[in-house]
């Protein structure tokens, strides 16, 4: 039904979208999460050409929408759009509101519009405020009038860019319900949210945005309890990094145990923890790695901490020759290293430059 | 880390406050290196000690074996977690922890 390939975004200071590659299938009800700036909202805008790609092509129904030829308005009819903000007209009333679309556009009949109208209302449980102005409603109320002026233009997919966001947390249910139901009704959805509950109760397919195009795809099983890669895997576990790359010998040792207790703070580490945590950067970092490595060097380091399950691990990735830090002959280090782990592993890597990788569980 | 050193005749107390890791170590080892002279008893208070690497270890070792052929030395106030590190690294049995 929508095929993206390649597709790019630039703006002057951000490039969103990179290059997009998917495909979106009739009836898919596909939710699209992600961290906040990764193009989420710039994905569904250059679905709907209200932004013009930089680069790429989108097709819906075997036309190709980014061609310049292409009549823009016919396929926007295709696709509804629902925002955060509501955009109801202030000056018409509810079932005005929903009847303009239809007769303006669609060319049809003030009856039929009308008579389509209150069906629609009635769906979103809202019949009784056909005549009541927009300014009397509430928020969750004013979403579901514009989820049913949406649908009035007999769209065959609905684009939601965080419908709920902008609700009263109390009023975020009664709109979930409503878009529940279009999903059920088969009608092909992209919602996207940071309720991330809602987003793998409602769809088929989840879409985890991150690094310039969608990062992860699959089913919301495959996302939200086996992710592959690891970016999903840090935001779905929530975890709180604490990253640094060190190039040179004579770092800043003491500034980065400060801002590791610091990270441990904010972050609600146990104190113990952090501290094992920093004694077996210590020990295999400055006491093991750096006095092996080569001059010129790359060292990452991370620690990942989960809040879920309290637990810290820490990476190293180095480059260089292949050296299992655990073969060291520092046997002191290592002994207290080892003391303040559950467990020390080490691969052999070849990734972004580095060709050294160490996994730590601290205790 | 701070160090905070008594003398007592012959008998050196030396506190040492804070962490003892790869970036202070040399600190107590070049204190130690102007204080061996004339000392009989070394006693180290560790009671404000917080953590303590394989780099401080190293420190103390060598200040055992100095003392080891003048005198003695002593670890004071050793709390549980520098305690920890003396005991996974067998240096329990080398220094003389009271
Ligand atoms: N109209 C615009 N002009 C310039 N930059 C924009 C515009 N829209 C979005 N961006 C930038 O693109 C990035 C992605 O934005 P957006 O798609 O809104 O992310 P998300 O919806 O995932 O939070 C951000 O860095 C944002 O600043
Ligand atoms: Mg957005």
């Amino acid at each position: 039904m929508i095929k993206i390939s390649h597709l790019k975004k630039e703006y002057p200071s951000a490039t969103p979208l990179r290059d997009v590659n998917v495909e979106i299938h009739k009836g898919d009800v596909i939710s699209i999460i992600g961290p906040s700036g990764t193009g989420k909202s710039t994905l569904i805008r250059c679905i709907n050409m209200l932004e013009t790609p930089t680069a790429g092509e989108i097709w819906v129904d075997g036309e190709c929408i980014t061609d310049k030829k292409c009549n823009i308005n016919k396929i926007r009819q295709k696709m509804g759009m629902v925002f955060q903000s509501f955009n109801l007209f202030n000056h018409m009333n509810v079932i005005e509101n929903i009847m303009a679309a239809p007769v303006d556009l669609l060319g049809k009949s003030k009856q039929e519009a009308y008579d389509k109208g209150i069906e629609l209302l009635r769906t979103v449980g809202l019949a009784d405020k056909a005549f009541n102005y927009p300014d009397v409603l509430s928020g969750g109320q004013k979403q579901r009038v514009a989820i049913a002026r949406t649908l009035a233009m007999e769209p065959e997919i609905i684009l939601l860019d965080e419908p709920t966001s902008a609700l009263d947390p109390t009023m975020v249910g009664e709109v979930q319900a409503v878009i529940k139901d279009l999903a059920k009704k088969g009608l092909t959805l992209m919602i996207v949210t940071h309720e991330m509950r809602f987003a793998r109760e409602i769809a088929n397919r989840v879409f985890y945005m991150d690094d310039g195009g969608v990062y992860e795809d699959g089913t919301p099983e495959q996302i939200f309890d086996n992710p592959q890669r690891e970016r999903t895997i840090r935001f779905i576990k929530h975890l709180k990094v604490f990253e640094k790359l060190i190039t040179s010998k004579d770092f800043d040792f003491i500034g980065f145990n400060t801002e590791l207790e610091e990270f441990g703070r904010r972050n609600q580490v146990p104190q113990k923890t952090i501290y094992r945590g920093g004694s077996v950067f210590e020990e295999l970092v400055m006491q093991c790695l750096l006095p092996n490595l080569e001059k010129e060097f790359h060292l990452n380091i991370a620690f990942e901490y989960a809040q879920g399950t309290e637990t810290l691990s820490m990476s190293l990735k180095y480059d260089g020759a292949h050296f299992d830090v655990r073969n060291t002959p520092n046997i002191v280090s290592l002994a207290i290293a080892e003391n303040a782990s559950e467990s020390i592993e080490y691969t052999e890597m070849d990734a972004d430059g580095f060709t050294n990788l160490v996994s730590v569980k601290i205790k | 880390m701070t160090i905070e050193k008594i003398l007592d005749g012959t008998r050196l107390t030396v506190a040492i406050a804070g962490r003892l890791d790869t970036t202070t170590a040399p600190q107590l080892e070049a204190e130690l290196k102007q204080s061996y002279d004339g000392t009989e008893k070394l006693v180290l208070d560790f009671a404000a000690l917080e953590y303590l690497s394989s780099a401080g270890l190293r420190v103390l070792l060598a200040a055992q074996k100095v003392m080891n052929k003048q005198g003695e030395m002593v670890i004071r106030n050793v709390n549980e977690t520098i305690n920890e590190i003396f005991e996974v690294t067998g240096f329990v049995d080398i220094l003389t922890i009271e």
